[in-house]
């Protein structure tokens, strides 16, 4: 599970409870520059992943951690699919995040309000 | 990284206009956009950004493909009937969901829907050589029509009725 603020000119994403291990993450702090966009997207977890390295991935339970995939490198930390978020960046380490999140809708308006 | 895209953007924005103008943007999910893009979902997210990057782009090219062209008709209307047949007959479907659904909720949709409105208005005004608040209505009048299924006769009726307008 993750919570998403919006912290001044910050997107951050605060990786909650035992995730962090899982994830070998706990925070991430992305200018809002780089965020292209959020979508609720609960189809995302039944698609191909690509390679992990470093985190967990135990299939029907949890995705969590970096996986590098066609070029890309993804952070994933999911449970439950039907709450799946993804946030595409730009220039940065990783080409999209795929978070967990408690109201998917309410954190998409979040972060697409905040885009200029 | 720098792959070249494997679809063909321009189809895929035209076919997003048709999902989200027949299912509504709530409707549409993105193994919807997937399946029927045509677009792998990386590339989608790379693409777009998210859905609603998407739909915003789809959104402008509704009105550039099919607003657009209802304002060059227009600008040919002669009278009050010849412009509400030329809207109730026009395919507005994504103006309409987007005036509805997501207007209220999104500025940059809201202001699109405001700017397209306005041009039809203008385009009435222009054509029929009425004030501008006339033309607001007759253009309420006609969406109106449509959303109503565009019923026998009340176009007609109404454009008897209100006789030569200058």
């Amino acid at each position: 599970m993750a919570r998403i603020r919006i912290d001044g000119d910050d997107l951050v994403v605060v990786i909650e409870g035992l995730d962090k291990l899982w994830a070998f993450k706990s925070s991430l702090t992305i200018p809002l520059a780089n965020v292209r966009g959020a979508t609720a997207d609960p189809g995302i977890t039944t698609d191909p992943k690509g390679i992990r390295a470093p985190g967990s991935r135990v299939p029907g339970v949890i995705t969590a951690g970096t996986f590098h995939q066609d070029g890309e490198t993804v952070f994933w930390d999911v449970k439950d699919p039907s709450k799946a978020v993804v946030i595409e960046l730009a220039d940065e380490k990783y080409a999209r995040l795929v978070l967990q999140v408690d109201d998917p809708r309410a954190t998409v308006a979040l972060v697409e309000n905040s885009l200029a | 990284m720098g792959r070249p895209r494997a679809f063909d953007e321009d189809e895929a924005v035209r076919a997003a206009v048709g999902l989200f103008g027949g299912r509504a943007y709530d409707g549409v999910s993105v193994d919807d956009l997937v399946s029927h893009l045509g677009v792998h979902r990386n590339s989608l997210y790379k693409t777009f950004g998210s859905k609603r990057g998407l739909y915003l782009i789809a959104l402008r090219r509704h009105l550039a493909d099919d607003v657009r062209p209802l304002l060059d008709d227009l600008a040919g209307a002669s009278d009050a009937a010849s412009a509400l047949r030329l809207v109730t007959s026009a395919d507005l479907g994504l103006l309409l969901l987007a005036a509805i659904e997501r207007a209220p909720v999104d500025e940059e949709v809201a202001s699109e829907v405001t700017a397209a409105l306005a041009a039809v208005d203008q385009a009435i005004a222009d054509a029929l050589g009425v004030p501008a608040d006339l033309a607001t209505a007759l253009t309420a009048a006609a969406l109106g029509i449509l959303l109503r299924g565009n019923p026998d006769h009340a176009a007609t009726a109404l454009a008897q009725h209100l006789g030569p307008l200058t």
